[in-house]
């Protein structure tokens, strides 16, 4: 592992898609809408196709094809297609599938699933400024903002997060921002929080070098956390207490080309830095004319072939899921093992001690899981107990886990958590509260089944998440897993997510897993009859009906998952991704 | 159902036709039978839109589909081949009884 007290690029190898990334696509077209230069980016027809693409028929956005639709997505895809001039098409089923989201109280990122700030932002956002419409109760809306405010004087991701203290610069940021834009639905909106303690907590978070940490538990200041502090603090009508210093931090963040890193030592110039620094500079009322020309110049460089953008130069710009899923299905004598190896290690950088989808980003705990899976933490003794530690903070007070911090709990992330400390050999009792856990797994279920977030319809891969985490408690029933395997077992091969006609990769990949678990039988020689109908001449496919490969994580799965039928492997990692 | 009274093929690519037609737009009505579907609809015959084309052919001639054991992938991916595979199917609940 690096030392993560002096972040610099991770060393080593990753596996590039040369694809582009949502968010690096959004903040990319954002940073050049703040310089009025969006004409300026390359290829913006092909942008918007890859935007639209992500349009689900419910009308929502997702995060890749064929995953489902949640707020951060849509707000993402929505927002860049409109600043890139584009027509939002058919805004009538985004705008229902919004009221999807709705609670009750505000806004969740699925349908079903608790709110959280991150998501009530993006949809606020997305509901007033996109549909011209308004949220189904105002009043509710606005109490549950208010309930955000921690003893502390900052804002929490949640009313639950706010009675445990957990103020965080990107939860006032969300909250500030929403009621902003509420303001422009009920002018008359008063501030729903003490603004002077608001304002003192905001200020306390900038440190002695001029940039501000994420919060107290932070370990170093980042451009991240000073976009969202200095945007929070603009909205309310204030500034940093040392705002020159804080200009002169963020501009210290450039590299010799003019481009921005996020931290100090760190070597890539990358675009969430861009994005992070045109947006503090704005908010602190500073020019951003004499940055336009290196920023577009470094946004060139990270626009890929097919449109959109990703963090770095297409070619360089690894992920941890890609580059652990090749890991995990290449020889272990392979001279690329502790390249790759090497690389996972290094996405784990300040603040945040889990690895991340790409570095330089937040930490995410399924690319934790699939990352120590593919033994990114076994050349580091001190690994262990640092992601142990980052789990025990970011268990959510309902006692499940969100894919980041602050987001809302779902079962395949808070399965991800689980079997993240199974890997590292540390009971889960030690870590998280296990009482808090079981209660959440619990609220998934009903006399149907087990769901991905306690609203949504029951799922084969929802049961298996929740019966694997209650074996890890100690809590499994017996014959319950049969019984549901069952229940989706595809008769000529396969098991289906929902009902028990169309199987898919994943599902029985969690399903073989699980069965293994608990030494429950699975018909091999039916499974292979349907891997074999997910071979495609460029890989493996997700479902029979996929025209194409899924790339380097179908293959993974599928490879494993082959090995395994075949003897070749006597069990495999649970890893889940959706 | 006997096997006398299984429709034509040529009745069943038009009604497999008219089936898509419905899904997809009135650009299949034009379309040549052997072409292939993917490349026509592009992101719109994803494995989303194909499986929306076997629920529909289901429904349309009360014929269910095993995404095992039958090779869909294959079989749905032009119009020609779509209506070949009902035509079989219906030939075979003939012969040997049974339906939905």
């Amino acid at each position: 592992m690096i030392a993560r007290l002096a972040p610099h690029a991770p060393k080593g190898i990753a596996v590039t898609t040369g694809e582009a990334d949502l968010w690096c696509t959004y903040a990319a077209v954002r940073a050049a809408a703040w310089l009025d230069r969006t004409g300026d980016l390359p290829g913006r027809v092909a942008t918007i196709g890859y935007l639209s693409s992500r349009r689900n028929t419910d009308g929502g956005y997702a995060w890749s094809k064929g995953m489902a639709s949640d707020a951060w997505a849509t707000f993402y895809c929505t927002q860049a297609m409109a600043e890139l001039g584009a027509e939002i098409p058919e805004l009538d089923a985004t705008r229902g599938w919004l009221r999807e989201t709705w609670s009750g109280d505000a806004y969740a990122m699925l349908p079903g699933q608790a709110p959280d700030v991150w998501a009530t932002h993006f949809s606020v956002r997305s509901v007033v400024e996109l549909c011209g419409d308004t949220p189904p109760d105002l009043d509710r809306l606005v109490s549950w903002l208010r309930a955000l405010q921690a003893p502390d004087g900052g804002l929490g991701w949640s009313p639950e997060h706010a009675g445990a203290a957990d103020s965080d610069v990107r939860a006032c940021f969300y909250g500030v921002m929403s009621w902003r834009a509420l303001r422009t639905v009920d002018p008359e909106l008063a501030l729903p929080w003490d603004g002077p303690a608001l304002v003192r907590w905001l200020r306390d978070q900038q440190q002695a070098e001029g940039g501000f940490r994420f919060g107290p538990s932070a370990d170093i200041p980042c451009l991240w956390a000073t976009y969202r502090a200095t945007a929070a603090l603009d909205a309310l009508g204030a500034v940093p207490a040392e705002k020159q210093s804080c200009l002169d931090w963020v501009l210290d963040r450039r590299t010799a080309d003019g481009a921005f890193v996020r931290w100090a030592g760190y070597d890539v110039a990358d675009v969430w830095a861009s994005f992070c620094a045109i947006g503090s500079v704005r908010s602190l009322g500073a020019d951003t004319g004499p940055h336009a020309v290196p920023v577009l110049r470094r946004l060139h460089e990270l626009s890929c072939p097919a449109g959109g953008f990703t963090y770095r130069e297409p070619d360089q710009a690894g992920d941890a899921l890609s580059t652990a899923a090749t890991a995990l299905t290449t020889a272990a004598d392979d001279p690329r093992q502790e390249q790759w190896r090497t690389w996972l290690a290094g996405c784990r950088l300040p603040n945040e001690g889990g690895v991340m989808y790409m570095p330089a980003r937040g930490s995410e705990v399924r690319c934790t899981l699939w990352a120590l899976a593919a033994g990114a933490a076994d050349a580091d003794p001190a690994a262990p107990a640092g992601i142990a530690d980052w789990l025990a903070d970011l268990q959510n007070p309902d006692g499940g886990f969100g894919y980041w911090e602050g987001r809302g709990s779902d079962l395949v992330s808070t399965a991800a958590a689980v079997e993240a400390l199974r890997l590292l050999g540390i009971p889960v009792s030690d870590v998280l509260d296990t009482t808090r856990l079981a209660e959440f797994v619990l609220g998934c279920r009903d006399e149907q089944g087990h769901r991905h977030v306690p609203g949504a319809p029951p799922t084969l891969r929802a049961g298996l998440q929740a019966l694997r985490i209650r074996e890890e408690l100690g809590q499994a029933t017996a014959g319950e897993l049969a019984a549901l395997l069952e229940r989706h077992r595809v008769s000529s091969g396969g098991f289906a997510n929902v009902g028990s006609r169309m199987p898919d990769l994943l599902s029985t990949y969690e399903a073989v897993v699980t069965a293994d678990r608990q030494g429950i039988f699975v018909d091999f020689a039916r499974l292979t009859v349907f891997l074999d109908r997910l071979v495609r001449p460029e890989g493996i496919g997700w479902t029979p009906l996929a025209p194409t490969g899924g790339g380097a994580l179908a293959d993974c799965l599928g490879s494993l998952l082959r090995e395994r039928i075949e003897g070749r492997r006597a069990d495999l990692p649970a890893l889940t991704l959706s | 159902m006997t096997l006398s009274s299984v429709p034509t093929l040529d009745s069943l690519q038009r009604r497999t036709r008219t089936v898509l037609a419905g899904l997809f737009g009135p650009e299949i009505d034009d379309l040549p039978a052997d072409t292939p579907l993917p490349e026509t609809l592009g992101d719109r015959y994803d494995s989303l839109g194909a499986m929306e084309c076997v629920t529909a052919m289901e429904k349309e001639f009360g014929i269910e589909v095993d995404f095992v054991e039958h090779d869909v992938r294959y079989t749905f991916a032009q119009l020609d081949r779509i209506a070949e595979f009902v035509h079989s199917q219906l030939e075979d609940r003939a012969v040997f009884g049974g339906s939905r």
